[in-house]
């Protein structure tokens, strides 16, 4: 499959549905897509069980404060130049590229490297969303280390990683971040064909683009784009896709505790026949609940439209007298595994309740 | 005494106020000189009023000139844009993701330098005085004049544009120059693109302003004369020389201030009743809800602050089919006067309802006697119920809020609303756009990256209302008066803990008005 120009703007919008809250607004990456992909030409994307078994790939996008690429920019060169800085620190070529996170910016970034460089990005990402921790990446969880690793500020500067534990290196390449302006470009847990092909959650560059594409043929009221979305999931990786709640944000608070926006928002339905929905938020909408019943918790998809335009909102944009609709999607399998769910459950985002699936969860009444 | 103009692309309006109470209304043409429809409308409100023109203290007006401007793509001048950022950004120069139409009108003179600061303050890059110059002087040999500089974190330290515009100052004197951080928040290319824009109309502004102070002046007002933005506060109209962006969709909220003025409610649903649509807003402590999501102004972002509208296809011209049961969103818009039924026209809309069931006397009722009741009532339940279930999401809390019908089109409301606590239609409705502009306030704005953890919360706010307030002065606010109307704070994620980006807004009333009264003369 080839990628254009013409794409971004649904794959974007898609990223933005799939980032459940989180991954920031892709406008700026997406401009930087459009002059790469205007340069070079489309994007060669590949489906996973066409990569060869023993070819080396790496994983590429950026890691810090969306907020602070409001102000310090990306480069179009930046993905690039990461990628040739992990080539020249490992000492080999890599043959694909392949996404951190399908939700936000990261989708984009690994297209920017890959038209660059001449070679293909693979067709889907570590998470199948956004999720805020390096661990929570369905590449760590499969068994893949995280280093070599390298990691190149906005003004060239390298650091490269070599870590034990998937957990330390969250740890040091944050605090790298921070200290290079709040925003990097990272490479990371090169892998094989094989391994890619056992730890990826495959095909959603493409399933994304579908995705944007409905939410702007179908612009318009949320209730007229249930369906389609409902048929779009069914034929996906994801799992059951449910309408859970629609009505007013009467209330959002957040704070920033270790480097998470931690927060809820409270939204009225817009007739008061149902109790107040409570969405928890860690970065991404994490928990809907009602009178303390959960209806949908991570790692399942919980993500916000604005009612009228059915528009994805995220979360820094989530602000009281909002008209939203609040939606769940099963997670792909890869994430209800006990090794991913010791590290995406509820509880290790400080919940106090074990996960249950979606589809076993009752619906609001 | 005051006068409040509204110049619409249709319509000029003018109020004349003596306290609260409004003396004297009048809608005019717009006309294609403006002026002389500014000055037809003071001279009907002046005679209306009967008072002497000294005693006209100040003169407020809102204009869609400038927005009308960017969406047309005319009157704009070439920019020279300066972008301070480098390494960042490199590869997305000034205008990336413009329509390519107005990035041509406003030529291609786009630099970018090394510099800026990042969000902890530190430098992003060295500014050079070398690289300033080579900008300097290749502007100065493609004799542009109209210059914008953006520089990265410039709300938190706007040293780099400041240091920029004084070697363009030295260069070249008559530059006009826009400096980004004094238009707009964090988000550096709206905020740019806002400057540019703003650069792009200086010269169209002295033209507007000039136009409008000699209608006044023939009209004998030497008063002062204020010009509205988009937040609901004004501007000295010499002011808008420089920063005629912020004049951007000033309509919505005159148009909500106004009602609340009218009817003395600080918290209220606002509906403004058109021929073609229902805009719908909410007044909270007096002023606008805002929007949130992201503005574009011909089709390009921009961070500016616009009021949130929820705007549904119902207005007096919208078409009523299926038995009654569905009105709009289509409508005959302007051509009601000649395709509705009451005026002899062949088109079932909305106002032959209303005047079928006798609850409205608009054109020839004889025209609608013969319709089916069944329809009628029908059609009229359906155009309430629209309104109800709008309403209804706008509404901040449970509660039921008064309702303000605003508009030509308020008739349609033929019972009460459910959301309503009370429904009031105010006389001079129609012209709440130029109401909202004679009563408007000034304020002062100031947004900044902060961290709670070197600045406890408490003194980070009390330090931005300080600067507000001192903003709001300069703006000629009377400081007896100033209250800060609005403190909002973001957190910034996956940054160190209490980082937040704060914003705080003071408004107050125009310092020393209020003196003459209708009966000093």
């Amino acid at each position: 499959m080839r990628l254009g120009v013409h794409d971004l703007p649904d794959l974007s919008l898609g990223a933005v549905f799939l980032a459940t809250g989180g991954g920031g607004d892709p406008y700026v990456a997406r401009l930087v897509a459009e002059k790469a992909l205007q340069e070079f030409g489309p994007a060669e994307i590949i489906d996973p069980d066409d990569l060869a078994d023993d070819a080396y790939v790496v994983t590429l996008g950026g890691v810090g404060a969306p907020t602070v690429s409001l102000e310090l920019l990306p480069s179009v060169t930046d993905a690039g130049r990461t990628l040739a800085a992990f080539e020249a620190h490992v000492g080999r070529k890599v043959d694909a590229v392949v996404s951190f996170e399908i939700g936000g910016g990261n989708s984009l970034l690994p297209i920017v490297a890959a038209v660059e460089r001449g070679i293909p990005v693979v067709n889907g990402d570590g998470m199948g969303r956004a999720l805020p921790e390096a661990q929570m990446m369905t590449y760590p969880i499969c068994g893949v280390r995280p280093t070599p690793a390298v990691a190149r500020d906005y003004e060239g500067n390298i650091a490269t990683f070599a870590t034990s534990s998937i957990f330390t290196y969250e740890r040091q390449i944050r605090s790298y971040a921070q200290a290079s302006g709040g925003m990097i470009t990272a490479c990371e847990h090169p892998m094989t064909g094989r391994e890619l092909k056992a730890s990826i959650v495959p095909r959603t560059i493409s399933f994304s683009i579908e995705i944007g594409r409905i939410l702007r043929e179908y612009r318009g009221n949320a209730h007229s784009i249930i369906e389609p979305l409902g048929e779009a999931f069914a034929r996906s990786i994801y799992g059951q896709f449910r309408h859970l709640y629609t009505g007013k944000v009467v209330d959002v608070q957040s704070r920033i505790i270790g480097g998470y926006d931690i927060g809820a928002a409270t939204i009225e339905a817009f007739d008061r026949n149902l109790p107040p929905l409570r969405v928890d938020i860690k970065n991404e909408y994490l928990v809907a609940r009602m009178d303390d019943r959960v209806l949908a918790s991570v790692p399942d998809l919980i993500t916000i439209l604005d009612y009228e335009t059915s528009t994805p909102i995220n979360a820094e944009r989530l602000r009281y007298g909002q008209r939203v609709s609040v939606f769940g999607v099963g997670c792909p399998e890869h994430y209800r595994s006990p090794q991913a769910l010791a590290v995406v459950a509820p509880r290790c985002f400080g919940f106090d309740f074990d996960y249950v699936p979606l589809e076993d969860l009752a619906l609001p009444s | 005494m005051r006068i409040g103009i509204d110049v619409g692309g249709t319509h000029t309006d003018a109020v004349l106020l003596d306290g609260d109470d409004v003396v004297a209304a009048t809608k005019a043409l717009t006309t294609d000189d403006v002026s002389s429809g500014i000055i037809e409308a003071l001279d009907v409100v002046l005679a209306q009023a009967g008072v002497a023109e000294a005693s006209i203290e100040a003169v407020m007006l809102g204009t869609t000139q400038f927005t009308n401007a960017v969406v047309q793509r005319r009157e704009l001048a070439e920019v020279a844009a300066i972008r301070v950022g480098l390494p960042s950004g490199d590869g997305l120069p000034p205008k990336t993701g413009w329509p390519d139409d107005i990035a041509r009108s406003l030529g291609d003179h786009c630099y970018m330098l090394p510099g800026g600061y990042l969000y902890d303050g530190n430098p992003l890059a060295e500014l050079r005085d070398a690289d300033i110059d080579r900008v300097v002087v290749d502007i100065r040999r493609k004799k542009i004049l109209a210059v914008s500089i953006a520089s990265s974190f410039s709300p938190m330290n706007p040293e780099p544009e400041l240091r920029i515009e004084r070697h363009v100052r030295a260069a070249i004197p008559e530059a006009r120059i826009t400096l980004s951080h004094r238009l707009g928040r964090l988000g550096i290319l709206e905020r740019e693109n806002a400057a540019m824009l703003n650069s792009a109309l200086l010269d169209f502004a002295d033209r507007v302003v000039s136009s409008f102070g000699k209608a006044l002046r023939l009209r004998g007002l030497s008063c002062r004369f204020f010009i509205s933005q988009n937040d609901g506060t004004l501007m000295d109209a010499e002011f808008v020389r420089n920063y005629p962006a912020l004049t951007f969709a000033s309509g919505p909220t005159n148009s909500l201030r106004g009602a609340c003025r009218l009817t003395g409610l600080d918290d209220a649903i606002v509906v403004d009743i058109g021929g073609t649509t229902s805009d719908i807003g909410v007044l909270q402590d007096g002023f606008p809800r805002e929007s949130n999501i992201v503005i574009e102004v011909g089709g390009i972002r921009t961070n500016f602050r616009m009021p949130d509208i929820l705007a549904i296809g119902l207005g007096g011209g919208s078409l009523v089919t299926d038995e009654g049961r569905t009105i709009g969103p289509r409508s005959v818009g302007h051509r009601l006067v000649t395709e509705g039924l009451v005026f002899g026209g062949q088109t079932l809309t909305a106002t032959d309802l209303v005047v079928a069931a006798g609850k409205a006397s608009v054109g020839e009722a004889s025209h609608v006697q013969a319709m089916d009741p069944a329809v009628v009532s029908t059609g009229l339940e359906q155009i309430v119920a629209m309104l109800d279930h709008a309403i209804e999401k706008m509404k901040p809390s449970s509660k039921p809020m008064p309702v303000v019908l605003v508009g030509g089109g308020a008739m349609l409301v033929t019972r009460k609303l459910k959301a309503a606590s009370e429904m009031l239609c105010p006389e001079h409705s129609g012209v709440a756009n130029a109401i909202g502009a004679a009563i408007a306030q000034v304020g002062g704005e100031i947004e900044r990256l902060v961290s709670y953890r070197s600045q406890p919360r408490q003194e980070a706010i009390a330090a931005l209302s300080r600067e507000a307030t001192a903003n709001a002065v300069a703006a000629g606010a009377d400081p007896k008066t100033i209250r800060i109307a609005d403190v909002d704070e973001t957190a910034v994620s996956y940054m160190a803990e209490g980082t937040v980006k704060l914003r705080v807004k003071a408004v107050g009333d125009i310092a020393g008005l209020g003196k003459t009264r209708k009966e000093d003369r």
